[in-house]
C-alpha cells in the first residue's frame, strides 16, 4: 500500500514538474542593448516600474472577460465575439510597430466572484496591458477592484449600472450608456406613450437587475406614476407564479423586470397562468437576445425590451455584421457586440498613442501603464461603430440613446426611442 | 450523526429538554398565529387569490412528492441519502426535452389532440427511461462498491456523483438553457366559471399524473412480491438474505422505482417551468429532500405529506406572513429546521425496527 502511494506521489511530482516546464517561456530571449531598454532600465526593472514590455515580435496582449457561462451565455458569447472581431481588424491593419494584438478570453461567468478570479489571472500576467470586460455589472465590479490595484485599464462594453464608473475608479471606463438614461426613457415611454400609471417591479437581486428596477421606480414615481410593489427573485429562479399571483391583486398595468434573458422570458410566459393576460411585460438590455424570445415562447409577442444603442455608424455596422457572420457563422444577436468592438478599438488607439520602442532599436515595445490609463480616459472624438466616443472624467465614453423594442413575430422591432427612422 | 440517524431521540422520552421544547413550540406557534391574524386583517386578499396560490402550491407539491419518493425509498432501504437524485431528475428532463423536440419536427406537438397528447405521454416515458438508466448506473457505479463502507462514504460518493452528472450534462449540452415548447394540448388552461380562478392544463396534468404514479408506487410496495421483498430488506438486509431474498436485485429495483418517478418529475418540471439546464435538478432536489425529511424520511406517506405541505407553504406562506414571495425558501428551510428540532423523525416518522434505530 505505502509503495503504491509512494509511486503515485512520485508520478504526481514528475507530472507537476513537467507542467511547470510548459509554462510561459522566459520572455527576454534576445539580449537587451547595452545600458538597458529605456532610461537605462532592463525589462525586469521596467516591469517593476509600471511598464509593459514586449520583446521583439511578441504580441500585445489584451484580456477579455465575458460571461460565457452563467445566466446569459448567449449575450456573453456575442459580446466576446464583437471584441474578438476587433483584434482581426487591428491585426489586418498591420498591428503596431511589428507587434500583433492577441486576445486572452476568460469566462467571467456574469458573476462577481468569478470576476475576481479572472481579475487575479490578468493581474498576475505581466503581458496583459489592458482588459475589456466584464459582461455583467457584478462581474465588472469584481474585476474593477483588482485592475485598479494592478493599474490595468478596463473598458466594459455592457455594464450599465450607474455606479460602475466613479471618480475613485481611475482605470474603469465603459462604452454603453448607463442605466440612468434607460430608466428615464423607459419610464417616460410607459407613462406617456403606453398611458400606464401603475407598474409592478421584479428584479433578480443582482447589482444590475436591482439597480435598474430601483432606477425605474425613481423615474416612474418622479413622473407621477405609482409602483405597486418591488419583488426580488434570484438569478436561476424558474417559478414566478407565486409572485405574479400577488402582483395580480395589485392592479398594475405593466410589469417591469430588471434582470437577464431567461428569467425575463419565464416571467413573460408565466404571466398568463397567473391571470395577468392584459398586463404588459417589459424588460431592459439584459434581456435583449434571442434567448429571451426562446424562453418566453408565444408569450414574447407584444412584450417590450429596451436597450442603450449607439449613434450607429450604419456603414461600419453593416461591414461589422458581414465580417461577424463570416467569422462566427451566425448573425450578431444581442445589444453589445458593437460596444465591445469599439472598446477594443479604443484601447488599441490609446496604446498606439503611448507605445514607445526601446532606445537601442531592437524592436521592443514598451507601454507605460499610467500613461495608457490616462490615454484611454482622455479618448475624445473617437470614431466608433456606436458613434463618436468621448470619455467623461469618470470614464463614461458612450454615445447614442435608448431604443425600445417590441417583439413582433418572434423578432425585436423598434417602436420608440433613439435612432428610429420613420 | 443525529442528522443521519434521526430516530435515536424520539418524541417525549426524556422529559427535561422536551418540556422546554414543548413550551418553545407553543410560544412559536402562538407568535405565528398572531402574525398571520394581523396580516390577514390588514390585507384584503380575496378567496380567488388564495385559491390561485393554493393551486400553485399543489402543483409544486406534486413535483416535490415525485422526487421525494426517490429519496425516501433509497433511504428506507440503504439508510443513505442519494444526493444525486436531483440530477437523475434533470437527466429525465433533458431526455423529455429532446423527445418533445423530435415530436415537434414530426408536427405532433401541435397536431391533432391525440397526437399532441401522445407526444406528452411519450416524452414522459422517454424521460422515465433515461432516468431509469441513469439511476441504475448510479447505483452500480457509485454506491454498490461502497455498500459495506462506513455510512459517510456513500454520502460523499453521492455528492461527487451529483457534480459529475451536472458537469457532464454541461459539457454535452452546453450552458445555454434548453427551453421546452409546450405541446398544444397542455399549453392553455381552464377558467373555473367567472371566479377568476385559472388552472393551467400543464398544472392539472402534473397534479393528476403525479398522484397516479404515486398510487402505482404504493400498490407496488404494498401489494407485489417485490414490494414485500423491499419492505423486508428495509427491515434488515442480513435476515432478508437469509430468507432467500436477493438483496442486490431489490436494491436495484428500489433505485429503478425512484429514478422512474424522478424522470417523470423532470419532464413535468420542464413542461411546467419551460426551462431545463445542467443545474435544473439541483435546487428542486434539495427541496424534495427537505420535503422527505419534513414528512419523515424512509416513510412513503410521510414524503407525500411533506411534499404537499412544503409546496403549499411556499406558495401561501409568504402572503400569509405578510412577506414578499422571495422569502419562500426562507420559510421552507425554517420549517425544515423547526421539524428537525421539535420532531427529528419528521411529521409521520419512520416506523423503525430495533436494529435500525
Amino acid at each position: 500500500m505505502s509503495k503504491k502511494l509512494f509511486t503515485l506521489f512520485a508520478l504526481l511530482t514528475i507530472a507537476s514538474l513537467a507542467l511547470a516546464a510548459c509554462g510561459p517561456a522566459p520572455t527576454a530571449t534576445t539580449a537587451p542593448a547595452e545600458g538597458g531598454l529605456l532610461m537605462g532600465m532592463d525589462q525586469a526593472e521596467l516591469e517593476a516600474a509600471g511598464y509593459v514590455v514586449y520583446a521583439p515580435s511578441e504580441p500585445i496582449r489584451i484580456g477579455i472577460s465575458s460571461g460565457l457561462t452563467g445566466p446569459i451565455p448567449d449575450l456573453g458569447l456575442d459580446t466576446a465575439n464583437g471584441a474578438l472581431l476587433a483584434f482581426d481588424d487591428v491585426n489586418a491593419a498591420g498591428g503596431l510597430m511589428g507587434h500583433m494584438y492577441e486576445s486572452d478570453l476568460q469566462d467571467g461567468a456574469c458573476d462577481g466572484d468569478q470576476g475576481t478570479v479572472v481579475g487575479n489571472l490578468f493581474a498576475a500576467d505581466p503581458s496583459i496591458v489592458a482588459v475589456q470586460g466584464g459582461l455583467c455589472t457584478g462581474e465588472t465590479i469584481g474585476l474593477r477592484a483588482i485592475m485598479e490595484e494592478a493599474r490595468i485599464p478596463l473598458v466594459s462594453a455592457s455594464s450599465t449600472f450607474p455606479g460602475v464608473t466613479a471618480p475613485e475608479w481611475t482605470v474603469m471606463n465603459r462604452t454603453p450608456l448607463p442605466d440612468t438614461l434607460q430608466a428615464d426613457v423607459d419610464a417616460a415611454y410607459i407613462y406617456n406613450d403606453l398611458g400606464i400609471t401603475s407598474i409592478a417591479l421584479i428584479h433578480d437581486s443582482g447589482e444590475y437587475g436591482l439597480g435598474l428596477a430601483e432606477l425605474i421606480q425613481g423615474s416612474f414615481e418622479a413622473l407621477g406614476g405609482t409602483v405597486t410593489s418591488i419583488n426580488g427573485h434570484q438569478v436561476g429562479d424558474t417559478d414566478f407564479r407565486s409572485t405574479l399571483t400577488t402582483i395580480g391583486t395589485e392592479g398594475a398595468g405593466l410589469i417591469f423586470f430588471g434582470g437577464y434573458a431567461t428569467e425575463a422570458g419565464l416571467i413573460a410566459s408565466q404571466m398568463g397562468e397567473a391571470g395577468l393576460t392584459d398586463v404588459i411585460f417589459m424588460s431592459g438590455d439584459g434581456a435583449l437576445t434571442e434567448q429571451y424570445i426562446d424562453a418566453a415562447g408565444a408569450a414574447a409577442e407584444g412584450t417590450y425590451v429596451s436597450t442603450g444603442v449607439g449613434d450607429l455608424n450604419v456603414d461600419a455596422a453593416a461591414e461589422f455584421d458581414a465580417k461577424y457572420e463570416a467569422k462566427f457563422g451566425s448573425a450578431p444577436d444581442g445589444p453589445y457586440h458593437y460596444h465591445a468592438y469599439d472598446a477594443i478599438m479604443m484601447i488599441a488607439a490609446a496604446i498606439e498613442q503611448v507605445a514607445q520602442t526601446d532606445e537601442g532599436g531592437e524592436g521592443y515595445l514598451i507601454i507605460e501603464r499610467e500613461a495608457l490609463i490616462t490615454a484611454i480616459r482622455s479618448t475624445s472624438g473617437f470614431p466608433g461603430i456606436t458613434g463618436t466616443l468621448t470619455c467623461t472624467e469618470i470614464g463614461d465614453c458612450s454615445a447614442g440613446g435608448i431604443a425600445i423594442y417590441v417583439v413582433q413575430d418572434g423578432a425585436f422591432v423598434q417602436v420608440s426611442g433613439f435612432g428610429l427612422t420613420d | 450523526m443525529a442528522f443521519l440517524n434521526p430516530a435515536k431521540k424520539t418524541w417525549g422520552i426524556s422529559l427535561g429538554p422536551s418540556a422546554y421544547r414543548l413550551v418553545g413550540l407553543v410560544i412559536l406557534l402562538a407568535a405565528l398565529a398572531w402574525r398571520v391574524n394581523n396580516v390577514l386583517s390588514l390585507q384584503s386578499y380575496t378567496a380567488q387569490y388564495w385559491t390561485l396560490q393554493l393551486i400553485n402550491g399543489l402543483i409544486l407539491g406534486g413535483l416535490y412528492a415525485l422526487v421525494a419518493m426517490g429519496y425516501t425509498l433509497v433511504y428506507g432501504i440503504l439508510l443513505m441519502i442519494n444526493f444525486a437524485h436531483g440530477e437523475v431528475m434533470m437527466i429525465g428532463g433533458f431526455a423529455g426535452y429532446f423527445a418533445l423536440t423530435g415530436f415537434q419536427t414530426l408536427g405532433w406537438t401541435n397536431g391533432t389532440p391525440f397526437e399532441s397528447g401522445l407526444s406528452v405521454v411519450l416524452a414522459l416515458l422517454v424521460g422515465m427511461l433515461a432516468s431509469l438508466i441513469a439511476g441504475i448506473a448510479l447505483e452500480r457505479i457509485a454506491y454498490r462498491p461502497l455498500r459495506n463502507a462506513p455510512r459517510l462514504v456513500p454520502l460523499i460518493s453521492a455528492v461527487g456523483a451529483s457534480f459529475f452528472l451536472q458537469y457532464t450534462v454541461l459539457l454535452i449540452f452546453g450552458v445555454t438553457p434548453h427551453y421546452y415548447q409546450k405541446p398544444a394540448i397542455i399549453s392553455s388552461g381552464l377558467s373555473v366559471g367567472d371566479t377568476g380562478v385559472f388552472i393551467s392544463y400543464t398544472g392539472l396534468f402534473i397534479f393528476f399524473s403525479s398522484i397516479f404514479l404515486m398510487l402505482m408506487l404504493y400498490l407496488i410496495v404494498s401489494r407485489s412480491k417485490m414490494g414485500r421483498a423491499m419492505r423486508s430488506v428495509a427491515e434488515s438486509k442480513e435476515i432478508s438474505a437469509l430468507m432467500g431474498v436477493n438483496v442486490d436485485k431489490v436494491i436495484v429495483f428500489t433505485f429503478a422505482l425512484g429514478s422512474v418517478l424522478a424522470g417523470a418529475a423532470g419532464v413535468m418540471l420542464g413542461l411546467h417551468n419551460t426551462v431545463m439546464k445542467f443545474n435544473s435538478g439541483f435546487f428542486p432536489g434539495i427541496k424534495a429532500f427537505t420535503a422527505a425529511v419534513i414528512g419523515g424520511i424512509g416513510n412513503l406517506p410521510g414524503a407525500l405529506l411533506g411534499a404537499f405541505s412544503l409546496g403549499i407553504l411556499e406558495a401561501v406562506g409568504p402572503s400569509a406572513l405578510g412577506l414578499p414571495s422571495e422569502y419562500k425558501d426562507v420559510i421552507a428551510f425554517s420549517v425544515l429546521i423547526l421539524v428537525l428540532i421539535f420532531r427529528p423523525t419528521g411529521i409521520l416518522g419512520e416506523v423503525l425496527s430495533e436494529g435500525k434505530a
